[in-house]
């Protein structure tokens, strides 16, 4: 096997630990044949519990839905039809978004088609409806039925009509009948998850390697906030603000990514060249970090964005899908290649699986750390920029103890801390573990103290399982 | 909810609804806009009625308004404003905290009966102490023409809001300093880390110092002597007045776009009478 050399350091063959043809052995090395599913079925304890919560949470906010748009519209009409003759008048209330004029427009053209009288069609806010009953009432018309949805039957307005509008008589509110769905499972929500957690799964690529090199990067949160700052500031001094363009936001956005890259090198290069442990270096530019933030942007939020910026945070692209998850996935997919099919990848295992073996074996340590590190970096800056694209703006406040959240995933996930081994898609179902917890308590209305206490307990919770299932798993290899 | 002075508004937000059989969810985004922004999303998917805010930076939250705006939710914001021009915000109910700074200053003159040297334990970051430290900084000089008056501000520096932060940087005006006379902090957090500070370097009698907010550990210090006074701030009031407006807007009611609440100077016979403090 002729291993790709990253640094000019030739292999130390005559001290290495050698096979019987003289080819240097990697430690813990990469069973062959990976691919995604045989990944995600190693991983299936932990597929199996993000399938167990999301059960868990749907059962719990299974809740009444309404039916919106053109549907509910012409179920609203029909419904008018079964109760009120031919000829009552219908006033039609919904609210001035989109989704509600489909609903008005259908509810109008069924009516109407039937024969019925429309005395109004209001398009707005509450305030719309009452003015539409007060002209009814001041043309001395009447009004037999409104036809709302359920989110403008909910009006205080249309309440004890009788008292408020003696004139109008008694009118009935119609509305669409409920049918019921767990909340967590809509689509909107499910995507909200993908897109809360897209960041930090991001950041947790980078953290992956990190961890499975036996290192910890802590600088990630703040390098958030400095990329977030150092982006927008480029935008609003050199690109023109408001009126950036496409490609000028762009090469902002890389600088603020090349800055954290930059950092995270530095980082990589006092951990190799002086020793000086991970979570030192990291700790001290988790300050640098975060105190170039406050000094780029004097402590202030920038914000003065176009429009076009958020494209990348909250932009959908594909199908639906926001832009940043398809990143996300993109991310997660290249990170997979190279962990399990690429060299990089074993030399990363190998520095995290036995150091000093690794070095033995020819495996270019420094190399594979300073790359480690300048990746997580960079990572981190692009969580940055996602994150000032999904806020439109960048603040030297952002991403503070997102480190935690970052290592949370990864841990969860089923990497050791004590490094050598870890998968990347264990990360991204980490990432997701956490998200779909503090989507569905916040879907369920668990208050943000008792939130913190539950988050800390799974963490806690996927070691504990991760660990017995580990002793579990060497057990029957050494059997074997 | 870290801060007691949101959990009341929270509070008080949720049994004043409950009053009109509405349910309230109160979720904390401990100053994270990010962390905020999901919350809004979370709410639009469970398409509540109306959104409270107070939002945990006046810029970036513009677009999670805006996306609840985009849903059809009615957003009303409570102490802290939304400075998004583009985002839709029904109606906003804060402290009138220019007319408190005022306040602040009334209290500072007569504490010292009229001379001395003043510092101001400041907070920058926020928009709203920036109208306190303003307010103080203006009535100071009204009443300052006054003949016989002569309150100077020798120090401004900011103290973070916080009791860790204003303990450490009072301590460092008192050597820059040592012939003070007075300390306005801008909150009740800032004013017990400056008495701290005082009480350390044996100033506690020769400073006087006047806070802001009003929260029970305030209180207890103004009745206890330790501070002069505070501009107390109603969270009680905000939180029932945001719901009166949600439902006068629910209601089909024009709704005032800003509405203020005044504060209250609050001294130590105030202290003595309160009964929330026995």
């Amino acid at each position: 096997m002729a291993l790709p050399s990253l640094s000019s350091q030739p292999p130390t063959g005559s001290t290495g630990q050698l096979d019987g043809e003289g080819k240097p052995t990697l430690p813990r090395k990469q069973r062959s044949g990976s691919n995604v599913f045989k990944r995600l079925a190693s991983d299936y304890g932990m597929v199996f519990a993000l399938l167990l919560l999301g059960a868990f949470f749907s059962w719990q906010t299974w809740a009444p839905q309404q039916p919106v748009g053109t549907g509910a519209g012409e179920q609203v009409a029909n419904l008018v039809r079964k109760s009120f003759p031919k000829g009552s008048r219908v006033l039609v209330a919904a609210r001035g978004i989109p989704e509600d004029h489909a609903f008005a427009t259908a509810a109008e053209r069924t009516l109407k088609a039937n024969g019925y009288e429309i005395a109004e069609v209001v398009r707005g806010a509450p305030i719309d409806a009452r003015h539409a009953l007060q002209r009814a009432i001041d043309g001395k018309q009447k009004v037999d039925v409104i036809a709302a949805n359920s989110a403008s039957a909910g009006w205080v307005i249309f309440q004890n009509l009788g008292t408020k509008f003696p004139a109008l008589g008694n009118v009935l509110v119609v509305s669409p009948t409920t049918y019921h769905w767990p909340n967590f499972l809509k689509t909107d929500n499910l995507l909200n998850i993908a897109n809360q957690i897209a960041v930090i799964a991001i950041i947790a690529i980078g953290m992956t390697m990190v961890i499975i090199t036996g290192g910890i990067d802590l600088s990630v949160g703040s390098l958030i906030a400095l990329s977030a700052v150092v982006a927008t500031l480029f935008i609003t001094k050199a690109a023109g603000a408001e009126a950036a363009s496409a490609f000028g936001m762009t090469w902002c956005c890389l600088g603020g990514i090349a800055m954290c890259a930059a950092l995270g090198f530095f980082s990589g290069v006092m951990i190799t060249l002086f020793s000086i442990p991970p979570f030192i270096v990291t700790l001290a530019m988790m300050l640098v970090g975060s105190g170039l933030a406050y000094l780029f942007s004097q402590g202030q939020s920038i914000y003065q964005m176009p429009e076009s910026f958020v494209w990348l945070g909250r932009g959908t692209a594909f199908a639906g899908i926001p832009n940043s998850v398809v990143l996300m996935l993109v991310l997660y997919l290249i990170a997979h290649i190279v962990m399990s099919n690429m060299s990089l990848g074993r030399y990363i295992y190998a520095v995290g699986g036995n150091r000093e073996a690794a070095r033995l074996s020819g495996v270019p340590v420094v190399a594979v750390l300073l790359i480690v590190y300048t990746l997580s970096g960079a990572l981190a800056g692009l969580g940055g920029v996602v994150t000032a694209s999904q806020l439109k703006s960048g603040s030297p406040n952002y991403g503070q103890m997102y480190e935690l959240y970052v290592i949370a995933a990864v841990v969860v996930g089923g990497t050791s801390l004590a490094g050598g081994e870890g998968k990347i898609f264990g990360t991204l179902i980490g990432a997701l573990i956490i998200a779909t917890i503090q989507n569905g308590m916040n879907l369920t209305g668990v208050e943000s103290y008792t939130q913190k206490v539950v988050l800390g307990l799974v963490i806690l919770g996927a070691v504990l399982f991760d660990r017995l299932k580990h002793r579990g798993l060497f057990r029957f290899r050494r059997k074997a | 909810m870290n801060n007691p002075f949101f959990k009341e508004i929270a509070d008080n937000i949720e049994m004043a609804a409950k009053a009109h059989n509405y349910s309230v969810i109160a979720t904390s985004a401990d100053f994270d806009v990010a962390k905020q922004q999901n919350q809004i999303k979370d709410f639009i998917v469970k398409k509540v009625s109306a959104i409270v805010l107070c939002p945990a930076d006046s810029k970036a939250i513009g677009p999670a308004i805006r996306e609840a705006n985009a849903a059809g939710i009615p957003v009303f914001t409570a102490d802290i404003a939304s400075l998004d021009p583009q985002a839709k915000v029904v109606a906003h109910v804060a402290t009138n905290n220019l007319e408190g700074g005022r306040m602040a200053a009334d209290a500072m003159v007569e504490a010292l009966g009229g001379k001395g040297n003043v510092a101001i334990l400041d907070h920058p970051e926020v928009e709203s102490v920036l109208l306190r430290t303003k307010g103080f900084e203006e009535r100071l000089a009204e009443l300052n023409k006054k003949p016989g008056n002569d309150v100077k501000v020798v120090a401004k520096l900011a103290g973070g809001g916080d009791k860790a932060k204003s303990f450490k940087v009072m301590q460092d005006i008192i050597q820059s300093h040592p012939d003070l006379n007075g300390v306005f902090a801008i909150n009740d957090p800032s004013a017990l880390g400056a008495r701290a500070a005082l009480e350390n370097a044996g100033k506690a009698a020769q400073v006087k110092i006047i806070g802001f907010d009003g929260q029970p550990e305030g209180k207890k210090a103004i009745k206890d002597g330790k501070i002069y006074a505070d501009p107390i701030q109603f969270p009680d009031k905000i939180g029932s007045k945001v719901v009166e407006l949600i439902f006068q807007y629910l209601d089909g009611n024009e709704v005032a776009k800003q509405t203020l609440i005044q504060t209250a100077l609050y001294r130590q016979a105030d202290g003595a009478k309160d009964a929330s403090l026995k």
